[in-house]
């Protein structure tokens, strides 16, 4: 299937480009990512419904025109908690540890805040390092832990990230990673 | 919605099946319908979806499952039903018409359907793994085939009797797969004889096992039997390979219903069981060598992945035939444990079957707390925990025996007379009781559910609590001189009580933080708040306790019960209890912590975590707010975290060592705990820990702000709960 040898591509973080979901084009290529890399099997119906409901949330990561990263979330009202939660995110192995899907999450939980979202969350396996990481850094806590909740029989965090109380902005807190 | 192959519509051969027609009647007519048919198939394109106004996409997305043969056309299968499986010999009886292999493939059948047993155990939906065995999801045709029907209907009788002990401690862990059972084949008619008839087969292979050794000693044959298998050399290894598998499944259904018995009447024989349990597996395991030998295999070779002692594949197995059974769509990926694995998980499983069969029935509620968290510290599985949780909880009694009351009265140190009081009836009191049933319930789940239940089961303690106070103060706000003896005395049984629910308040809560390590929950740069909130509660858990310890030997006093005041009596007065001071010895050693990580994030940074979109006093809200929404404890807030630890520096932390306090309690209590292993070994750790970090301590309050080079880190290598700091120079 992949390449055996696990090589790292070459480039300059200015050489990857964001975009937010456009349209159904984009589809096939968040599909294709996913089905790839993640776990958990989805219908394209799974698809479908998040990024037609809330396509703002949604992020696509390209290095010279190659789809390389995406990113899938959809938020509501959640027992009186407005919500974001981060359905999918995915880069592809060549492309890993470069900070494109801290990027990638970072637009979308920028745009949930800015929607009004009290909150984000997510799940993530106890074994992904990784994601545990990532996702440490950008303030989450551990709420807790779900026994199997995997098909494969792995536990999983719920992770959870509170945003502060409305209050005039503070623009050091707020300020994007990069600046 | 049984499985039955008619309505299927597939057939042998994969033609479709000719119905009998439905003849038109005078108010029915038949009418082609393939227009309309073809207009529906235009009417959606590729990918999209029905919704509309009742249906919306969300609901019309969760309503569709992969992998779900009567919606996912794509999905193929060998087989389409179970008569289609046996028609086309997939569970073949007898399984060979040579009756040596069909003795080794009946072995393999045995085998492998101990390891689909423990991993259905293991969290497994029932369909995929017992009842993928053809040969028990249609019994009755087995019966020709002794040997097999009855080890078949063993196993059936007792997956019906594990089901139904999970479902009756109904905990509702995320492990309710377990007790699935829609539509298998688990109520068998002629099951309650099941023992009687594996009795009958395992006395003709007894027979025959007393002959064959009487053959092999060339003595006469005292019977005519007919021998298992055509091999006469293999004819002793083969009886004694199915003897201990069928001794084992018969001891294990009787531990089952001795540990059913009401009031831990059966845990004595029970015990007995389990040990004939254990030698039983422990020649299933001998066994193995023989059976791999008798291939004319090696006896090494790699067979560790596999489910049955042989190493071969066993005949009459299919689990994606019960697919439209399992809970679960998509089905799980399933991998049944190895025979090696099914074995350790048996072994294990009886050995914490054992340890709740000896356990004393202790009616202090003290005790049975200690000793379910002790057993938790094993990571029992599902079956253990839920036999375990039985035991204590029965008919609304401790053991089904003691009434919740008369434990409450002696958890708060009240005289043995208060179980008979009144005040039992009393509202609070009543649901004080339940809060005492659910927390045994809880405390017996696996620790991530137990954790998520502890934190909301806070609210409903602190709710009992302000109940009981308001009762408190309404009914007897105006006791005084005039007031009735009993008044008096109700008055004392509610202080008591009320001191009580806060020592049990905080003794949950500190679970509940405690838990938080165990499971992983928190990250290194978390450490100090949650060290921080372990310190505040821990002062109040001790405060509690001695308080009621101190009360309760006051009342005694008073009752007349001690003799007047000898000088010993005195003494131990003001002394604290033992169990007060082991307290103090956790108190500094998660103060020395908070500390510690407070001064290392002052002063060189360590363990910060600024994130771009919130501050620690989030995550602080969000750790706590189980603990906060419950007062517990009062007044302790983050300005209050932020308050003690903000001036934490280096040179504070060299004028105070609280690891060396913490060293110095935990050797001097070792003596009052001489009779009670657990906490000693328990006090070795926290000692170590204390050590260690009081020598790490003076290292880095040495060099700290000075050594760039200085790697400090927190593992919890020594205790479950408290780290140890690792100091070194990289």
């Amino acid at each position: 299937m992949e390449a055996m040898t696990e090589e790292k591509a070459e480039f300059e973080e200015e050489e990857i480009k964001y975009v937010s979901y456009g349209g159904e084009h984009h589809l096939p290529l968040i599909m294709s990512l996913v089905d790839q890399e993640l776990s958990e099997p989805y219908s394209i119906f799974t698809y479908r419904y998040f990024v037609y409901l809330w396509p703002q949330l949604s992020f696509l990561a390209f290095h010279k025109g190659k789809c390389v990263g995406t990113v899938v979330c959809k938020m509501g009202e959640h027992r009186n908690t407005f919500r974001g939660y981060i359905a999918m995110l995915v880069v592809i192995k060549p492309y890993r540890g470069r900070g494109i899907a801290t990027e990638l999450v970072t637009r979308s939980i920028r745009m949930m805040m800015e929607s009004g979202c009290e909150e984000v969350t997510l799940e993530a396996e106890v074994t992904n390092k990784g994601a545990l990481a990532l996702y440490g850094r950008l303030g989450f806590i551990r709420a807790k832990r779900l026994f199997h909740y995997y098909l494969n029989g792995v536990d999983a965090f719920r992770l959870k990230l509170l945003f502060p109380p409305p209050s005039p902005p503070d623009q050091e807190l707020y300020s994007s990673p990069d600046t | 919605m049984a499985d039955n192959a008619v309505s299927e519509g597939a057939s042998m051969d994969g033609h479709p099946l000719k119905l009998a027609s439905i003849p038109a009647t005078d108010s029915t007519v038949w009418t082609d319908a393939s227009p309309l048919l073809q207009a529906a198939c235009t009417g959606l394109r590729d990918g999209e979806l029905i919704h509309g106004d009742n249906f919306n996409l969300f609901a019309a997305m969760s309503a569709l499952e992969i992998m779900d043969p009567k919606m996912d056309s794509g999905i193929v299968r060998t087989y389409y039903s179970i008569d289609e499986a046996i028609e086309h010999g997939a569970a073949p009886i007898p399984i060979s018409l040579d009756s040596t292999i069909d003795v080794q493939c009946t072995i393999d059948i045995m085998d492998h359907l101990l390891a689909c047993e423990a991993a259905w155990h293991k969290g497994h939906s029932l369909a995929q793994t017992v009842f993928s065995c053809i040969y028990l999801l249609r019994l009755d045709r087995t019966a020709p085939h002794a040997l097999l029907h009855s080890y078949c209907r063993i196993i059936r009788a007792t997956c019906k009797a594990v089901v139904s002990v999970a479902s009756n401690a109904r905990t509702h862990e995320e492990e309710d797969l377990f007790t699935m059972t829609y539509g298998l084949p688990l109520n068998g008619d002629g099951d309650d004889k099941c023992l009687s008839i594996l009795n009958a087969v395992e006395d003709t292979i007894s027979r025959q096992l007393r002959a064959c050794k009487a053959a092999s000693l060339k003595r006469r044959l005292p019977e005519d039997l007919e021998p298992l298998q055509s091999n006469p050399n293999l004819e002793e290894g083969f009886c004694k390979a199915l003897l201990c598998r069928l001794c084992f499944r018969k001891h294990f259904f009787h531990i089952l219903a001795c540990m059913k018995r009401p009031q831990g009447r059966g845990l004595e024989s029970a015990r007995k069981h389990i040990s004939s349990c254990m030698t039983e597996l422990e020649s299933i395991q001998k066994s193995a060598y023989f059976i791999r030998s008798c291939f004319g295999e090696s006896c090494e070779g790699d067979i560790d992945d596999k489910t049955t002692a042989s190493g071969r594949e066993p005949i009459g197995f299919d689990a994606m035939l019960n697919s439209r059974l399992s809970a679960l769509m998509p089905p799980r990926t399933i991998k049944i444990l190895s025979w090696k694995k099914a074995v350790e998980y048996f072994v294990k499983l009886l050995h914490d079957l054992d340890v709740i069969c000896s356990y004393s029935l202790d009616p202090h509620l003290e005790s049975l707390l200690r000793f379910v968290v002790q057993f938790q510290k094993s990571q029992p599985d599902l079956v253990a925990r839920s036999h375990l949780q039985l035991l204590l909880v029965q008919d609304g009694k401790l053991y089904g025996r003691d009434p919740l009351f008369s434990v409450i009265t002696k958890a708060a140190a009240l005289l043995e007379a208060t179980k008979n009081h009144d005040i039992q009836k009393n509202e609070s009191i009543l649901q004080l009781g339940m809060l005492v049933m659910n927390l045994l319930k809880i405390l017996c789940t696996n620790a991530a559910w137990q954790r998520r239940k502890l934190g909301k089961f806070l609210q409903d303690w602190h709710v009992i609590y302000v109940q009981l106070e308001l009762a408190l103060r309404n009914e007897f706000g105006e006791v005084s001189s005039r007031s009735s003896n009993d008044e008096n005395v109700c008055m004392k049984i509610f202080q008591h009580i009320l001191l009580w629910v806060e020592e049990q308040t905080y003794w949950i809560t500190f679970r509940f933080l405690i838990l938080g390590f165990e499971l992983e929950l928190y990250s290194t740069s978390e450490y100090c708040m949650v060290y921080w909130y372990l310190y505040a509660v821990l002062i109040k858990l001790a405060e509690k306790t001695q308080l009621k310890m101190a009360v309760s030997y006051d009342t005694a006093k008073r009752k007349g019960k001690k003799k007047k005041d000898s000088p010993k009596d005195l003494a131990r007065e003001s002394r604290i209890p033992p169990a007060v001071t082991f307290l103090q010895c956790c108190i500094f050693l998660a103060e020395g912590l908070t500390m510690m990580l407070a001064a290392l994030r002052n002063e060189i940074s360590l363990f910060q975590s600024p994130g771009p979109f919130n501050t620690e006093q989030e995550k602080f809200a969000q750790h706590f707010e189980l603990l906060q929404r419950a007062c517990i404890p009062d007044h302790f807030s983050y300005p209050s975290y932020k308050e003690s630890t903000t001036h934490a520096r280096f040179s504070t932390l060299a004028m105070y060592n609280y690891f060396k306090d913490a060293q110095r309690i935990a050797k001097e209590v070792k003596s009052s705990f001489s009779n009670d292993p657990e906490r000693l070994a328990e006090l070795q750790k926290l000692e170590h820990v204390a050590e260690h970090n009081s020598a790490a301590q003076d290292l880095i309050c040495r060099l700290g702000a000075l050594d760039p080079s200085l790697k400090v880190s927190f593992e919890l290598s020594h205790h479950p709960f408290f780290a140890t700091v690792v100091a070194k120079r990289s």
